[in-house]
């Protein structure tokens, strides 16, 4: 095993790979950013790198940076997180140049994986069913107009480099294709280095579920079960529940078959997901792409088997053999996770910048909370505006989402506006609780994501936002009872406390 | 007992009416009541027993004993409150010109909806701009952003530049109505 290992990552992620990095006796190392000095993902490392400069460009994007920065500190191993570097098979094969050992899979996988066209003719060798597609194509070139002719509108452009729903578009007509393929492949270009589209037969509110795979060194691969991750925002997940509800024992059995196969025919190790569409109504389901990295949602995984990805990933990179049959998995229970993003659901979903004020999360049986941030902290614009993920789990499905809900009524975040209310609203919806729900839940229930405040709310809030407005200002000011818990009180003094009730021009 | 009345307009979660009220507080309680224009005028009103448990966070009950948790803090000239889990935001009424980032509907200048970098301008001094038209492409938090004109008019200035940081609510492009102000 390791004994020291670069984290090439930030926030909660970076945080949580921390933790079991310590829990195995490993040393993590952290690299940050500027604006990210101070930040938990450094202070939780034993010892950290900075990355001069803002941009991701600059820092966590930095190929050479961040392999000097895991050889100055003597880190055996690199583990990436997911987004950033983590599924850039330039960056492991740069790892693997430097005598570093990447934590995921091999360049070569991850190239062909990574690449959502190569890995869609993997999994038709492999027999698994897949969404048809267009090869790499231009605005206006004959790849697009044959695909046009042949399936028509709508349909999707996406990323061939893509994933996490960047260089994604809907489009509905003839009219908007050109300008959408154009900026879905800046958006591309800007995320991922590489501008690549294609065009995607556009399947009509399906279900998104995916089955987490383990695979190590000695071609043995098993499946973890699903994901339902069909609540999106922009075709971005923002609350994810295992076991799906959708699933019958055969259909859970033939996706795991799937994902397994997939990974095989392309020689995975390390842990991966494979993501489907799932058509409700007919039980039909598509495979989508492989996710080479560790996803944003596997806590709930880990929730419902009781183990630790992250060490499995560990293990497997440094040499072990995967232990785990397939028939140890007896998932246990149910779990859901919500994604605390900084942003506004009732101003489509703008990202919100600022202090964090106040940062209370919750805590009670069954709750997990993986945070990338604290009291008193800068949300910029320069990241994602993914906060934390609040994980509840419980013996029954209907006893986890209880618990989400009390947990999320008690989560205190002042300073920046997050999206708690919708998270909330969805959970406590009756569609999204029988489970009979899709990827257009948010646009068939329009009112979780508009403000509704019944009469009494309204004069309670305007009571006590009057009271307030009368307290003397310095007893509203958090520095006072800032939480201490990451060391250096008062180094990091907020807007609030040097200017007083000003605004920063 | 302290008597104090003043105006507040509430600006999320929606835009909404500004009202003025009067507050009685004596001992932790508090009678808060809506008044009209006439201070003679008075509306409905509510009554909450206040129990501070550290500076800007407490704990309220209802005459019917129900009782709510809530945390204040100002933000420039904005007073959050978390009330059960939601937030919702203040202001005093002199505090509406000061820059409100949430007071971008009232002109016809085009403002930065998030905060970002500015990637392209479309645009240029003197240029008349239709309804819908892209003027400006940005980026945020990874995400791009089509920046339309709400109406037809001419680009009296580009206040930014490619490769800017923006804050949101900062103006963009100035605009004058079509047929309106020359441009010098």
């Amino acid at each position: 095993m390791f004994s020291k290992v670069l984290v090439a990552n930030r926030g909660e992620i970076a945080v949580r790979i921390n933790q079991t990095l310590r829990a195995m006796g490993i040393a993590p190392v952290a690299v940050y950013s500027d604006p990210d000095a101070g930040a938990p993902h450094v202070v939780t490392a034993g010892q950290s790198v900075p990355l001069a400069g803002s941009t991701a460009e600059e820092t966590y994007l930095s190929i050479p940076r961040l392999v000097q920065a895991a050889q100055a500190t003597g880190a055996e191993a690199v583990h990436p997180g997911y987004g950033f570097l983590s599924e850039n098979p330039r960056f492991s094969q740069a790892c693997r140049d430097a005598g570093l050992t990447f934590i995921g899979p091999s360049p070569e996988s991850m190239q062909a994986l990574g690449d959502k066209l190569r890995s869609k003719e993997i999994a038709v060798a492999a027999g698994v069913p897949v969404v048809p597609s267009s090869p790499v194509c231009m605005p206006g070139d004959d790849a697009a107009k044959e695909f046009v002719a042949r399936w028509g509108f709508p349909l999707l452009v996406k990323a061939a480099a893509g994933g996490g729903g960047r260089g994604m578009r809907l489009v509905n007509r003839q009219s908007e294709l050109d300008a959408d393929m154009e900026a879905a492949s800046r958006e591309a270009q800007a995320a991922f280095g590489d501008g690549r589209v294609f065009l995607e037969r556009y399947v009509a509110n399906p279900r998104h579920v995916e089955v987490q795979v383990l695979a190590d060194a000695f071609g043995h691969t098993i499946q973890l079960g699903e994901r339902e991750c069909s609540i999106q925002r922009r075709h971005q997940k923002i609350i994810e529940e295992t076991p799906s509800p959708a699933l019958t024992p055969d259909l859970r059995q033939g996706m795991g078959e799937a994902a397994i196969a997939v990974a095989r025919a392309a020689g995975y190790v390390n842990a991966g997901t494979a993501e489907f569409l799932l058509d409700p109504h007919t039980g039909e389901f598509y495979f989508l792409e492989m996710n080479a990295r560790l996803q944003v949602e596997h806590p709930i995984t880990e929730a419902v088997l009781g183990l630790d990805m992250v060490e499995w990933q560990l293990r497997i990179a440094s040499g072990e053999p995967l232990t785990l049959q397939q028939d140890d998995l007896q998932p246990r229970g149910h779990a859901i996770e919500c994604r605390i993003y900084a942003e506004d659901p009732y101003r489509d979903f703008v990202p919100s910048t600022g202090t964090l004020l106040r940062w209370r999360p919750p805590s009670g049986p069954g709750l997990r909370l993986d945070s990338g941030v604290t009291e008193g902290r800068e949300v910029s614009i320069y990241y994602d505006p993914l906060l934390a993920k609040l994980v509840a789990w419980a013996p029954s499905r209907d006893l986890s989402l209880r618990r989400m809900e009390v947990a999320l009524s008690q989560f205190l975040a002042l300073g920046v506006v997050i999206n708690i209310p919708l998270l909330r609203a969805v959970v406590a919806h009756p569609q999204f609780q029988s489970g009979d729900y899709d990827t257009g839940f948010l646009e068939w229930n329009p009112a979780v994501t508009s403000p509704y405040i019944d009469d009494e709310t309204r004069m309670i809030a305007r009571a006590l936002a009057a009271w307030a407005s009368h307290q003397p200002v310095g007893s509203a000011s958090p520095t006072e009872i800032a939480s201490p818990s990451w060391g250096e009180p008062g180094r990091r003094p907020t807007p609030w406390r040097t200017l007083g009730n000003q605004r920063l021009p | 007992m302290t008597q104090r009345h003043g105006e507040m307009r509430e600006t999320y979660p929606a835009t909404g009416e500004s009202f003025r009220y009067r507050l009685d507080e004596q001992n932790g309680r508090i009678t808060f009541e809506l008044e009209g224009d006439d201070s003679e005028d008075t509306g409905p009103a509510i009554a909450l027993a206040i129990e501070s448990r550290a500076s800007g966070e407490g704990l309220c009950r209802t005459a019917d004993g129900d009782s709510h948790t809530f945390a204040w803090a100002w933000v420039g000239p904005e007073l959050h409150l978390w009330l059960d889990g939601a937030l919702y935001i203040f202001q005093r009424p002199e505090s509406r010109r000061r820059g409100s980032s949430h007071a971008t509907d009232q002109t016809d200048d085009i403002l930065a909806p998030m905060p970002g970098t500015v990637l392209e301008v479309l645009v240029a001094e003197g240029d008349s701009v239709e309804r819908n038209q892209t003027v400006i492409v940005m980026e945020s938090m990874k995400m791009e952003l089509l920046i339309t004109a709400s109406r037809n008019g001419v680009v009296r200035r580009v206040s930014v530049q490619q490769g800017q940081q923006v804050e949101r609510g900062m103006r963009l492009l100035e605009m004058a109505p079509e047929g309106g102000v020359a441009v010098e």
